[in-house]
């Protein structure tokens, strides 16, 4: 039986190179320290993002975008075998998709791993957040439930505050003047066509960059003499590492989808009034409690226009950390960084908690 | 009804029994298997005099003297006074047929709580081999309390054909033997047993993390690997004792497995369907866990490690134990007793005499009380007699939700298709049947209607909502 496996290795190896691929991989290690916890976020958002890719195409079998959208998700929620497990899977593992990569973001954030020469780690890997709350947004609406229409069309009426452009902008994702069945056709190819699309050669492009810089220490750890510092193997250590938090986050995960299966709300009329306490998912809630707070004290579409205003700027200051905070030295633009961070990561938990509160 | 109704708002009585039994069982099962596990690391220790084991196993049978000793007993006995509230008619029951097993058990225990203390107090000021020898009573007395619960807990599913022959009859104790190794007992008691080496490795991990791998790295590893070995082999034993365990369920219970199949919508019995499907996945990680990261790299265990190892096991007890629980719908004890305590022979009889009739707990109500508050009151005892075992009025399988939009006529249309109770009933599966005289079906009516305020003259349900 080893004879036989060893022939087999050999023959695929003399094809493939695989022992170039194990030398590579043996070669690479990561950094081991106290903050190394935080390492295993990247590798847990890849793994939710592979289990949305599997468990959407199984969803893909059975969904039927357009008029029938409602029925065909009925039909998987409350008829097809495991249909409520698959679908419960992807809804869940999406919510617990973006919060890796958001934990992940502010983990980066705070151990600098953003200065040269990470910047377009960085900035590929706010292009990946992004791009996955388009997934989010676009595949709220796929159900077509009371709560899905309301939502969307909500979320819809924001962009649409924008001067010139803005009505124009929502009328062409919409594919008309409010949100009906062409609308849910075109987020469907969104969702599954556009989207994977952009962000599978952005995910390539953040892997290499990954692959190429490898594991940013923090600061705390930079400062350290060299023979101080630990680091080991990427293979097989530290992957055997990240597939313990794998499993332990299929866990919570699996738990989460057969305890609380996701639900389907009575299907969307637009004749109806939007139900109480329409709201978006946790991960716009902040800025539709801004949104909200800036509407009551600026009415009208000036609200609206200061909370896209507003948004645009912090996204845009977001961005541009890496080009300001350069140093590697720790010094006052160091400091302003880590205190707007902060102050960015407090303002969005509070204004979350106070938009559910205020529901 | 002889007891008073045990309402718990919101969680309902059913999960107060079930969150103090899935934390003792995760504690008794250590009990029982960390017995084993100590003796026998003692034996190797000793045998291969390794000073630095016996060092960490004195450690370990002091956190296993607490954990098990304190918390163990406490949570036992938290499970008496539970289920005393919860199922007072399935607690009488079980204790009319059991003294005597569990009089053997008390003994038993007492054996067990007196030589785990002794083995802990007596490390290094009694012979070795006298140690070993309170070790081994220690081990085969925790043993024997498994042993004898395990068959209580099984006679709840399947008491056998031999007891039921006789139930009601006064003559049920003829038949104690029979009862207590009932078709399910020794199916269950390998699967019980194979948690309880299981648990053993896993809690002992919890001792072994906090070894100082940077000074002591060889203990480390060696009694960490030692821990795993007890982990992997009983995981992957489990899936085998658990087909002869379902083997030996009845068909009728099995088939509760498949209701969440295609369905886990608002009164779909899923459940059952939804918690099995956790048990395998949980215990495979803990399998997994415990190889690629305990196994392959022990020197890096920290107790946060150990922590999480426990917390997975913990989910797949928690699963199975609720599992099993599910499986006996619509009984409390098999074919004898329904889940809201209701005798299955006493059904005609409380249809004709009426169910609150022969009850002393009815909440008395202020002599100027309505008509309408009279039936309220009659429905509400109603609700906590046969319903509030299962259903609370707004959390936990609440029944605003489960009722959702149904008028007073809808309510009506599903109590009666639970008093009929008939062959082709979706709810017979899972449900016990509704019963009482029409009076009072009515007044529970009234009362759950008053509970989802549904209006009155809103059109009835559809088929398909009846059974969503």
């Amino acid at each position: 039986m080893k004879n036989f496996c060893s022939s087999v290795y050999s023959w695929v190896d003399e094809r493939l190179g695989l022992a170039e691929l194990q030398a590579l991989a043996r070669h690479k290690t990561v950094p081991w320290h106290a903050h190394s916890f935080w390492y295993y976020w990247g590798g847990l958002s890849l793994m939710f993002f592979v289990l949305q890719a599997v468990t959407g195409m199984l969803l893909l079998v059975y969904y039927r975008p357009g008029p029938e959208a409602y029925e065909s998700v009925r039909q998987i929620t409350y008829d097809t075998h495991f249909g409520w497990l698959i679908r419960s899977l992807h809804s869940w593992g999406a919510n617990l998709m973006i919060a890796a990569v958001g934990i992940h973001m502010f983990s980066v954030f705070f151990m600098k791993a953003y200065r040269k020469p990470r910047e377009f780690g960085w900035w590929s890997g706010l292009g990946l957040l992004g791009l996955g709350m388009g997934f989010g947004f676009s595949g709220y609406l796929l159900p077509m439930d009371e709560l899905a229409y309301f939502a969307t069309t909500v979320g819809l009426d924001i962009p649409s505050g924008l001067p010139v452009i803005g009505s124009k902008m929502a009328a062409l994702v919409r594919g008309g003047l409010e949100v009906n069945e062409h609308t849910v056709q075109r987020f469907s190819t969104l969702h599954v066509i556009v989207l994977p699309l952009l962000f599978l050669p952005l995910l390539g492009f953040h892997l290499y960059l990954v692959q190429r810089h490898g594991n940013a220490v923090p600061p705390s750890e930079e400062s350290k003499p060299a023979a101080q510092r630990q680091a080991i193997p990427f293979f097989p250590h530290f992957l055997m590492k990240d597939m313990v938090m794998w499993l332990i986050a299929i866990n919570l995960l699996a738990v989460m989808a057969a305890i609380y299966p996701w639900d389907l709300g009575p299907q969307a009329d637009s004749l109806k009034p939007a139900p109480v306490g329409i709201h978006p998912e946790w991960y716009f809630m902040s800025q539709f409690q801004v949104l909200k707070m800036l509407g009551h004290w600026v009415p009208g579409k000036a609200g609206e226009f200061a909370g896209l205003g507003l948004f645009t700027v912090a996204l845009v200051a977001w961005m541009l950390v890496p080009l300001y905070d350069t140093s590697r030295q720790a010094g006052r633009r160091a400091r302003n960084t880590t205190v707007f961070g902060l102050l960015l990561l407090l303002a969005t938990i509070a204004t979350t908690i106070w938009g559910y509160l205020a529901l | 009804m002889n007891y008073p109704f045990w309402d718990v708002p919101h969680l309902g009585s059913g999960w107060v029994i079930g969150v103090i039994a899935i934390v003792h069982v995760m504690i008794s099962h250590f009990a029982v298997g960390g017995g084993f596990y100590l003796v026998l690391a003692e034996t190797k220790a000793r045998r291969e005099n390794r000073q630095d084991w016996l060092r960490v196993l004195q450690g370990h049978s002091k956190f296993f003297l607490i954990l098990t000793g304190v918390f163990g007993a406490a949570t036992g006995v938290g499970i008496w006074f539970a289920i005393g509230l919860a199922h007072p008619e399935a607690t009488s029951t079980l204790l009319h047929n059991f003294v005597f097993a569990w009089a053997i058990e008390w003994v038993v225990f007492m054996v067990e709580l007196t030589t785990a203390a002794v083995y802990y107090y007596t490390w290094g000021r009694i012979p070795d081999r006298l140690h070993l020898k309170v070790g081994w009573v220690y081990a085969i007395a925790a043993f024997l309390t498994l042993f004898i619960i395990n068959g209580i807990l099984t006679f709840m599913l399947t008491p056998g054909q031999p007891w039921l022959a006789v139930a009601g009859t006064g003559l049920e104790p003829s038949r104690f033997l029979q009862a207590l190794f009932n078709p399910l007992f020794w199916p269950s008691l390998l699967l019980r047993s194979l948690a309880c080496v299981s648990l053993a490795g896993v809690w002992a991990m919890v001792t072994c993390a906090r070894i100082d791998g940077g000074k002591f790295p060889e203990t480390k590893t060696a009694l960490l690997r030692w821990s795993a070995r007890w982990v992997i082999p009983a995981f992957a034993l489990l899936p085998v004792a658990f087909a002869w365990y379902l083997w030996n369920v009845p068909e009728a219970h099995r088939a509760l497995m498949q209701l969440g199949v295609s369905s886990a919508g608002a009164g779909v019995f899923s459940q059952l369907t939804r918690t099995i499907l956790i048990i395998p996945l949980s215990s495979a990680s803990v399998v997994g866990v415990v190889y690629l990261f305990v196994w392959r790299s022990p020197v890096e265990v920290k107790l946060r490690h150990a922590a999480s190892v426990v917390v997975l096991a913990f989910v797949a007890t928690a699963a199975a134990e609720y599992g099993r629980e599910m499986l006996r719908k619509p009984y409390v004890i098999g074919q004898y007793m329904f889940s809201n305590g209701v005798r299955v022979q006493a059904v005609s009889q409380l249809n004709t005499n009426g169910y609150l009739g022969g009850s002393l707990w009815n909440r008395p109500l202020p002599g100027q009380a309505t008509a309408a508050e009279q039936t309220l009151a009659k429905g509400e005892a109603m609700f906590r007699g046969q319903c509030a075992s299962c259903h609370t009025r707004d959390v936990y399988r609440s029944m605003k939700r489960l009722l959702g939009e149904r008028n007073r006529e809808g309510i009506g249309s599903i109590l009666k298709l639970l008093h009929d109770y008939g062959e082709d009933s979706p709810y017979r599966k899972y449900m016990p049947p509704l019963v009482g005289r029409p009076d009072e079906i009515e007044a529970l009516g009234d009362y759950l209607a008053s509970l989802t305020q549904a209006p009155e003259k809103a059109s009835p349900p559809s088929p398909a909502l009846a059974t969503r």
